[in-house]
């Protein structure tokens, strides 16, 4: 990994030498040896600092969305997810292809280091052997990068060995009362931190409909029915633009299984609508499932 | 001394549990936090007085994430209020930290002091009684000392406990703390008990200085660069044991409905957000400099203590590994804009 941390970092510099670009969004060394954080360099000074290790988990494709207003020319480091992510971005018009230079890394797999300082601080107890790879690494089915200008590291197979929705397939057999509870007690825990709605880049909406006021379509309290009002509006919007990188179930502080209703989605969008695959090839103009509309649609409802 | 030893922590706390709700730190499925005894599961759960802490602290117990107020109903043109919630029914948070104890203080001197008294945070606090677990040996992530707080000997307890191995020490400090004392009286034992020596911190925080420091850095260039990655999430400010950011909302239907409070957090765009439309704190970078503002200058200065009690929890959780450790050095590294 230190060649692909080296290699970022030179085509970096040299992209901020050119003038190429006027920032780069890549991965820093943070307080601890397991934190890597998002950085956002801006010279080329600032790009020796650049790193990719197997903390650099960190989707950066959200911080796209600071620069969505600005004319700067970004340079950015992709995994998969992240490319996938950026895919996401370019579909839903936040940017034009031309203002991004993207450097594609073929992802080994990341370890987490929210896991990582939990256990370090007995906040979290071990799970598996330390060594072990971030969970949603072990479901990833696009390790390698979707969209780049320039592609660094190797080629990665898909790390996913098992069912690919083995969770969904288990809920699909309860029957609906178990169903019910099962999701009660679950999204009951939810705190409503939303910070699994901030680090979703399919979650790029301006004004998002959970902070509207007048009206308010989704009550504050901390309920199981406006938490699972929350869940329930959240998921839907991701139905066909959930590009699965699984960032919001990785930072959610109270283990809310959010990918399990994405992941039923994923594969319901697939079976109804599809073939289809969110953020897997950038066509300019395509839109995904359920973005389109047509008068000639022979369902009467949406 | 008084001891209590661990074989009779159960039993005892069955008493307790008897006149009371008992909150402990508790490891319910993946989840750490405070839980009522009540839902404790044996064979699933584990007591977690041993861990220095828990993922959530106890701020809900004096201040529930959500908490109806009164009740309204709508009768021609006259509004009646119908009912309201104050809740006195008596709570024991027992092995609650010295930085979790510390940040009830805080919302103490927010909700009780300075002519104002919130009737319903007052009505819950006065019914509650405080175990504080003394820390002997400081985490990787706590910097408490730094914060004002004696880690060993806090103030504000109704009891503190220490854990010397196979068993407590009992020390009530308070009339309350009297009274929960001789609920189990039958259960303590008068003997010596050596106590475990105290570990340095692992971090070293130095926080003298900051506040009057940040009186010159409203306008600073560190905050681009320090926040610029944050995600205006909110978990920090969630987790956080002392963060009492709220919001009164109302759920109406017809003509009844219910008027509520419930957390809310600077982080949120929406939280600032003023009828008109205009907000003060409109870009992620203001929201995210008033957090470490309030918790580090405007707290110390209207309360005289900062309102970060070092628990190291946000440290813990952010997702962009934003930490508020190295935040409080590059404040004293900062050069003051001329
Ligand atoms: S699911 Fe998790 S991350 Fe999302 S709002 Fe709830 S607690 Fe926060
Ligand atoms: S939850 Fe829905 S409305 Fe809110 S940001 Fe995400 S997609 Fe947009
Ligand atoms: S911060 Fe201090 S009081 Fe809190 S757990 Fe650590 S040592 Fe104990
Ligand atoms: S500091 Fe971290 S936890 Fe707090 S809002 Fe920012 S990203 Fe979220
Ligand atoms: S600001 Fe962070 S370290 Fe300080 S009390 Fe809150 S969660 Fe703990």
């Amino acid at each position: 990994m230190k060649d692909i941390s080296n290699k970022i970092r030179e085509i970096a510099q040299t992209l901020f030498k050119e003038k190429k670009i006027d920032v780069f969004l890549g991965w820093e060394k943070g307080a601890l040896d397991f934190q890597t954080v998002p950085f956002i360099a801006r010279s080329e000074a600032d790009a020796r600092k650049l790193v990719f290790d197997e903390y650099s988990i960190h989707n950066l494709a959200t911080l796209l969305l600071k620069f969505r207003d600005g004319s700067e020319k970004i340079g950015i480091a992709a995994k998969g997810c992240d490319s996938r992510s950026i895919v996401r971005l370019l579909e839903d018009k936040q940017f034009a292809r031309e203002r991004l230079h993207i450097i594609g890394v073929g992802c080994p797999g990341m370890k987490d280091p929210l896991q990582a300082i939990g256990m370090y601080s007995g906040l979290k107890k071990q799970q598996g052997d330390g060594n072990a790879l971030a969970a949603k690494c072990y479901e990833c089915v696009q390790p390698n990068p979707v969209i780049y200008d320039d592609l660094v590291g190797s080629q990665q197979p898909s790390r996913l060995t098992g069912e690919r929705f083995a969770r969904v397939n288990a809920m699909e057999q309860m029957n609906a009362d178990e169903r019910y509870r099962f999701f009660e007690d679950t999204l009951s825990k939810c705190i409503r931190c939303y910070a699994c709605r901030q680090v979703c880049p399919a979650c790029n909406c301006r004004t998002c409909i959970f902070d509207e006021m007048k009206p308010q379509w989704v009550g504050r309290e901390n309920s199981p029915e406006d938490n699972m009002m929350y869940h329930l509006v959240k998921a839907s919007h991701m139905a066909g633009r959930c590009v699965e990188c699984g960032e919001c179930e990785r930072v959610c502080p109270v283990n809310i299984p959010l990918m399990l209703l994405n992941q039923k989605l994923i594969k319901d969008v697939n079976t109804f609508f599809g073939p289809y695959e969110a953020g897997m090839n950038y066509v300019e103009g395509a839109k995904p499932p359920l973005s389109s509309y047509s008068e000639k649609d022979p369902d009467d409802f949406i | 001394m008084k001891v209590l030893s661990k074989s009779k922590l159960e039993t005892a706390l069955n008493k307790l549990n008897q006149s009371a709700e008992v909150f402990l730190p508790m490891q319910k499925d993946k989840e750490s936090g405070f839980y009522s005894w009540k839902l404790f599961n044996q064979g699933q759960d584990e007591l977690m007085l041993n861990a220095l802490n828990v993922y959530l602290p106890p701020k809900n117990v004096v201040l529930p994430q959500t908490e109806r107020m009164y009740s309204i109903k709508q009768e021609g043109q006259e509004i009646k209020i119908d009912k309201t919630f104050e809740d006195s029914s008596p709570r024991v948070i027992f092995g609650a930290r010295p930085c979790d104890l510390k940040a009830i203080l805080c919302m103490d001197d927010v909700f009780l002091t300075r002519g104002y008294e919130d009737s319903f945070y007052k009505c819950r606090r006065e019914a509650i009684t405080i175990v504080a677990n003394a820390c002997f040996q400081p985490g990787p992530a706590c910097f408490c000392a730094a914060m004002e707080i004696n880690p060993l000997e806090p103030a504000g307890a109704d009891v503190i406990i220490c854990d010397a191995g196979e068993a407590y020490s009992w020390e009530a400090k308070t009339p309350k703390g009297e009274a929960l004392t001789a609920q189990i009286t039958e259960y303590l034992e008068e003997k010596s008990l050596s106590l475990p020596a105290a570990k340095p911190f692992v971090q070293d925080v130095k926080y003298e200085g900051v506040a009057e420091k940040l009186k010159g850095m409203f306008n600073n260039h560190i905050w681009e660069r320090l926040g610029e990655s944050c995600h205006n999430c909110g978990i920090c400010t969630y987790v956080c044991p002392s963060c009492y950011c709220f919001d009164i909302q109302v759920k109406m239907w017809g003509d009844e409905g219910y008027r509520f409070r419930c957390w809310d957090s600077c982080m949120y765009e929406e939280y600032s957000r003023e009828a008109g439309g205009g907000n003060p704190r409109g870009s992620g970078i203001e929201r995210f400099r008033n957090r470490f503002l309030h918790k580090l200058e405007f707290f110390k200065e209207r309360y005289g203590t900062p309102l970060c009690t070092g628990c190291g929890r946000c440290i813990v959780a952010c997702p962009a590994g934003i930490n508020i450790v190295k935040i409080i050095d590059e404040i004293k590294e900062a050069e003051l804009d001329a």
